[in-house]
């Protein structure tokens, strides 16, 4: 839909200036973001650069998974993110053994409705809210959230494709104060603070890059104010910086993270222009050396080119130059490498010491971080998935029944000349269920409430979690024998929990005992309503004809039709 | 703050510089849903420390709305 103020939004407006992840780009890579809370926000700020899954409402990752015919899996994204409230998911519930049942129904309801193919990436826990502050045992917190993590921990060694998120992480680096937001929480549902969305973005981006590219085995690395600060030949006069303190804290803090990088298996080398007698000492004795010689595949320490000794080292270890990613504080070598290897990557180097621990780990999320997972991975489980497929479907569709069963969902219909302002709200704001984004103004709608050839009804949606609120309407003009649907909206809130069947499904067999034989729904198509396109198909209406974006339907009431929604009570004032 | 405010809102929106004025309708800018709203008004609080309470936040019509809300809290500061 073109915007009535007559601007665009620029799409992919945004290109990240991150120089340590250039050349491992994501684009093309179709992404759904899930949550049991909303995150529609994340959504919309990953839009600018990739592709995204539109989902149909919010806060209903179970439900978009377990239900076969969702949009979710229309779409198959290459990558689905679920960023999980913990205390939404165990439903406030502090008592440990209620608490961990409720995980374990989250993980089995994820089991049935991951798809066959795609990566995950699930994130762990961290209560938040005030209700987990007067706990007397706040052990108790812990304790839950790392029941959580390690149930995750256990799901994503079952599964190839599953890998850990690690939200609570983010929270911890921005602190619990600044990573919410009560404000947005109360408003809509969000509980993550925008510095803490844009952490989450950038953690997806990066994840996206990591998954797009082959990832690098070999750190090259410089040793003058690099490894350490100062230069080796001068130690006599002035001692390298390595220390427990300020700078020389930093650079051992470098060392810890490049070690701990080793141990995930990533190779460590040195190219190096320093004489071996002035550097080797320092290597082998310095009392604040973390990395030993023994912790190096290679070290070349001479005068020669570094290109030289990067092209040695290559054949030496017998891997590609595209596997080396090359470190060093110099400019001048950096761009010499850049430009006479250019296989090898060149991140940038912080412009201060302090930075470099940090920097480091960022070099390793981008260039060295294993792919999620192998190709002859993703190929085993298409296969047996295939011959699953058809079995599956029937499964899920049951699964799915009595998941919505569990949710005990009670609609009522309510009076449309009490509520006339949330009337209008919801014909005017809602954008995604939204068959035909008519547009109404109040006194449009008086007069719609008012008129005998009008039928205007509202819909309360309760369920065991609470009162949804008035999520629903619909307007239908009657005349002769035949009603037709002008307007039906559903608020995102509600979406995917088949309640439009049960409208329907009611609202014609009030229309039928009203005396009315035909009804006749239209579907309008904007930039938004995309997830309602099927739905008089999926009501068993048949379809009169379809132009340019618009389609009529007609159903005769007189025949049987075939619906299925779980709807625990209906109630209805009779108001004709 | 005016101008903060204005570009605040106009970065939540992905709307060019200039395009929100005081007289700006919310029901008049497409992109300003109900997501937008609640991100403008968290991102008042996050960022420029303006506290707007539930109920007067869903009722904002238009940015003067808005503004005044700005005004009558850093008055209050």
């Amino acid at each position: 839909m073109i915007s009535r103020m007559g601007y665009n939004v620029p799409k992919a407006n945004r290109r990240r200036g991150d120089g340590a992840a250039a050349g491992r780009g994501g684009m093309g890579k179709k992404l759904a973001i899930l949550s049991n809370v909303n995150i529609n926000s994340l959504i919309r700020a990953m839009k600018t650069e990739f592709e995204v899954y539109e989902p149909e409402g919010y806060g209903n990752e179970l439900l978009l998974l377990l239900d076969i015919q969702s949009g979710y899996h229309a779409f198959r994204p290459d990558i689905t993110f679920i960023w999980t409230d913990l205390a939404e998911l165990i439903r406030h519930e502090p008592e440990e053994e209620k608490a961990l049942s409720y995980m374990e129904e989250w993980f089995a309801a994820l089991e049935q409705g991951m798809p066959d193919r795609g990566i995950f990436y699930l994130s762990d826990g961290h209560l938040w809210g005030a209700e987990w502050e007067v706990l007397s045992d706040n052990g108790q917190r812990y304790v839950l959230e790392n029941a959580f993590r390690r149930k995750l921990e256990a799901f994503c060694g079952r599964h190839a494709n599953a890998y850990i998120l690690p939200c609570r992480g983010l929270v911890e680096r921005l602190g619990a104060q600044s990573a919410y937001s009560e404000t947005m929480w109360y408003m809509g549902k969000i509980p993550y603070s925008q510095a803490m969305q844009k952490l989450m973005c950038e953690t997806m981006r990066q994840r996206v890059r990591v998954i797009s590219g082959v990832p690098r085995k070999v750190l090259a690395l410089d040793l003058d104010n690099t490894l350490w600060g100062g230069l080796a030949g001068e130690a006599d006069y002035e001692p390298v910086l390595l220390s427990e303190e300020h700078k020389g804290l930093a650079y051992k803090n470098l060392q810890r993270v490049i070690g701990q990088m080793r141990r995930q298996g990533v190779m460590l080398a040195v190219v190096s222009k320093n004489n071996p007698e002035d550097a080797m000492p320092i290597i082998e004795k310095h009392p604040h050396m973390v990395l030993r010689k023994e912790d190096f595949v290679c070290l070349k320490i001479n005068w020669k080119p570094k290109a030289d000794n990067l092209r040695e080292m290559a054949e030496q270890l017998n891997v590609g130059l595209d596997s080396f990613v090359f470190f060093d504080d110099s400019q001048a070598e950096r761009e010499q490498i850049r430009q006479m290897l250019p296989e090898v990557a060149v991140p940038d180097f912080p412009d201060r010491p302090e930075k470099l621990p940090e920097a480091m780990a960022e070099i390793y999320r981008a260039y060295f971080e294993k792919a999620a997972v192998t190709d002859e991975d993703r190929e085993k489980t298409a296969q047996y998935a295939a011959n699953a497929r058809r079995q599956e479907m029937r499964k899920q569709t049951a699964d799915l029944a009595s998941f919505l069963k569990t949710l005990e969902i009670r609609v009522r219909v309510e009076d449309a000349g009490q509520n006339r302002e949330r009337l209008y709200q919801l014909v005017n704001k809602t954008n995604q269920f939204n068959l035909t984004t008519v547009r109404y103004d109040r006194e449009q709608l008086a007069d719609c409430i008012g008129r005998a050839d009008r039928l205007v009804r509202l819909y309360r949606v309760t369920d065991r979690f609470g009162d949804n609120g008035i999520v629903g309407a619909v307007i239908a003009a009657l005349s002769g024998d035949t009603a037709r649907i002008e307007e039906f909206v559903l608020s995102c809130r509600v979406m995917g929990r088949h309640i439009e069947h049960a409208v329907i499904d009611r609202l014609e067999r009030e229309l039928s005992g009203l005396g009315y034989a035909y009804i006749e729904g239209v579907y309008v198509k904007t930039a938004k309503n995309q997830p309602v396109e099927q739905l008089y198909d999926q009501l068993g209406y048949k379809l009169l004809s379809d132009t340019s974006g618009e389609k009529r339907y007609r159903r005769a009431l007189a025949e049987p039709v075939e619906r299925e929604y779980y709807i625990a009570e209906w109630s209805q004032k009779n108001e004709r | 703050m005016k101008d903060k405010v204005l570009r605040l809102i106009e970065e939540i929106l992905q709307a060019p510089e200039g395009a929100i004025t005081p007289e700006t309708k919310i029901a008049d800018v497409e992109e300003w849903d109900s997501l937008a709203h609640v991100m403008i008004i968290g991102a008042l609080e996050e960022r420029l420390g303006v506290e707007i309470p539930l109920d007067e936040a869903v009722e904002i019509t238009c940015v003067q709305e808005i503004l005044d809300r700005c005004q009558g809290r850093t008055m209050q500061a």
